[in-house]
């Protein structure tokens, strides 16, 4: 019964996408191949991490500026995911956009601010000159390294990996960076938690000084 | 290596998918403010809606031509990009997270390897949307209900997440339809019963992370009016009403998927079987709705950190040393 109910399935299935096949015989020639898809992809997110990256810098709101940064993130996750990992690009963005910069805002909130930014001034023509050299910088190092090796790196297309292989790195021959990296949030952490409960005195009712 | 051409198939597949997902959410809003009146109405001993239509079954729609033709209201000093912005970024990845779930053995939209860690993932944005839309509003209650809507859903999300990595150590496999399959057709080869505090964990998270009474803090109509949406009229109630309800729909089908069998079923295994697990889930979270006052907040965070955070931290060593010896 359940396999004829399947074979029903797939008959009808069959029947709409056979039109839609004849049609991709038929668009072939014009269709785009995957590495053209590749390049704008790439383009396309190259372009959203950069406006991201500016509305983060040039907006006077906090909330704003971190909205840029969100942007930024979701262009990175896109990054991610065409180098084949989604995984990564998942978890970039679980962590970055769902705790980090949720925390940024309950930091902003905590905080005294005005709306509007109005306390922003616009920097000054020496800061601007640190803010680029800042941004030439990685340029300078990527740039020999570029155009040396350019062409004698194989690049070949990355393939889907599955997670298992992650963790077993993890697990192995990483293992010392890994737990020395949560040993630094726990540190992090205590420092927090130190600084939290510097002026807290229970017998006044846990409020602190 | 013959590059290959971009697929119009998987193209058109992907379009109907996300018009069946976005066809789901509105039927499911319309079913379930209905279902949720009367059940409120059962419960509290009075009829719920019964004017419009035999037994008010026409009420959903009533109210949804009202939210069409209401004017849009827009309170002075507002954020406007924010303003916007928000009731979108609260509708539209509530569109993805639908892709990876596998309503029936053929039914699955997007067959993700990683679909648990997408759906995780795109459900942050949810809670930067009602962030947002408090923040931006320039209202006192919209600041406090964005507040509370931080130290909540980050306090959540974390048993959350450790609860439905305890079934994915069992399966070994992040592939929702893959946890589907590897439960039996039975009742009792279900997770629930061999995960019982990781299923009652996520019970719990799943109330407090769809922001429904008894943690409805961020809204709580009498402390805070409506909390993040008191500013909102229109559409851009509805926005953030339709994801609210989409929410408990993701949740529930995420539930069914996990612990619940999924398309598994006594008889017949298919998709209606994940349809009627899911709704008895969105029954359940409706019916504590109704049941359970709201609770303090200090108590709500003391319950997700001094209770369920250790508990689902055990739960998952608990789960790791079984395999391990098994």
């Amino acid at each position: 019964m359940q396999q004829e109910a399947s074979n029903i399935a797939s008959t009808l299935l069959e029947y709409i996408a056979r039109p839609l096949r004849a049609l991709q015989e038929w668009l072939s020639p014009y269709l785009p191949g995957d590495e053209w898809a590749a390049y704008l992809a790439f383009a396309v997110y190259v372009l959203v991490i950069l406006a991201g990256g500016f509305g983060a810098i040039l907006s006077r709101n906090l909330i704003r500026a971190m909205l840029g940064l969100v942007l930024t993130f979701l262009g990175v996750a896109g990054m991610f995911l065409l180098l084949a990992s989604p995984f990564l690009a998942f978890m970039q963005l679980l962590i970055y956009v769902g705790a980090v910069c949720v925390l940024i805002f309950f930091a902003v909130m905590l905080t005294q601010n005005t709306d509007g930014g109005e306390e922003s001034r616009l920097p000054s023509l020496a800061s601007l000159g640190y803010g680029a050299l800042a941004f030439l910088a990685p340029l300078a190092v990527a740039g020999p390294l570029i155009v040396m090796y350019a062409g004698r790196v194989p690049v070949e297309t990355p393939q889907p990996e599955g997670t298992g292989l992650l963790g077993a790195g993890l697990l192995s021959s990483y293992v010392l960076p890994f737990e020395l990296i949560s040993i630094i949030l726990l540190v992090a952490m205590a420092g927090a938690v130190y600084l939290a409960f510097r002026g807290f005195n229970p017998k006044r009712g846990g409020q602190n000084q | 290596m013959e590059l290959s051409k971009i697929s119009v198939l998987s193209l058109v597949e992907l379009v109907v998918a996300c018009l069946l997902v976005i066809a789901l959410m509105v039927a499911n809003a319309i079913v379930m403010v209905y279902a949720e009146r009367k059940g409120a109405g059962f419960i509290q001993r009075r009829p719920g809606p019964y004017e419009v239509g035999p037994w008010g079954i026409l009420q959903p729609v009533a109210d949804s031509m009202k939210l069409l033709a209401k004017q849009l209201f827009v309170p002075a000093n507002v954020d406007f990009l924010l303003y916007f912005l928000a009731p979108v970024l609260a509708f539209l990845p509530v569109l993805l997270l639908f892709l990876p779930i596998p309503f029936g053995p053929y039914l699955t939209a997007l067959k993700v390897p990683d679909g648990v860690v997408l759906i995780l993932a795109f459900a942050g944005f949810g809670l930067l949307a009602n962030l947002l839309a408090g923040y931006s509003s320039n209202n006192k209650y919209g600041i406090l209900g964005a507040g509370r809507a931080v130290a909540q859903g980050v306090a959540y999300e974390i048993p959350m997440i450790l609860a439905l990595l305890a079934v994915v150590f069992q399966t070994g496999s992040m592939n929702l339809s893959d946890i589907a399959e590897a439960q039996g057709s039975a009742p009792w080869r279900w997770n629930f019963l061999c995960q019982p505090l990781a299923f009652f964990i996520y019970l719990v998270t799943l109330v407090a992370e769809t922001n429904r009474a008894p943690f409805d803090l961020p809204e709580g109509e009498s402390e805070l009016t409506a909390g993040f949406h008191t500013e909102y009229s229109g559409m851009g109630f509805a926005l953030f009403f339709l994801s609210e309800y989409a929410n408990m729909l993701l949740v529930s089908f995420v539930c069914a998927t996990f612990f619940l069998g999924g398309y598994k079923g006594p008889i017949l295994d298919g998709f209606w079987w994940t349809f009627i697990k899911a709704y008895a889930v969105m029954a359940f979270i409706v019916w504590i709705r109704w049941t359970f006052p709201r609770v303090r907040f200090d108590q709500l965070l003391n319950i997700n950190w001094k209770w369920l955070l250790p508990l689902s931290i055990l739960n998952l060593w608990i789960t790791a040393v079984i395999i391990k010896l098994v």
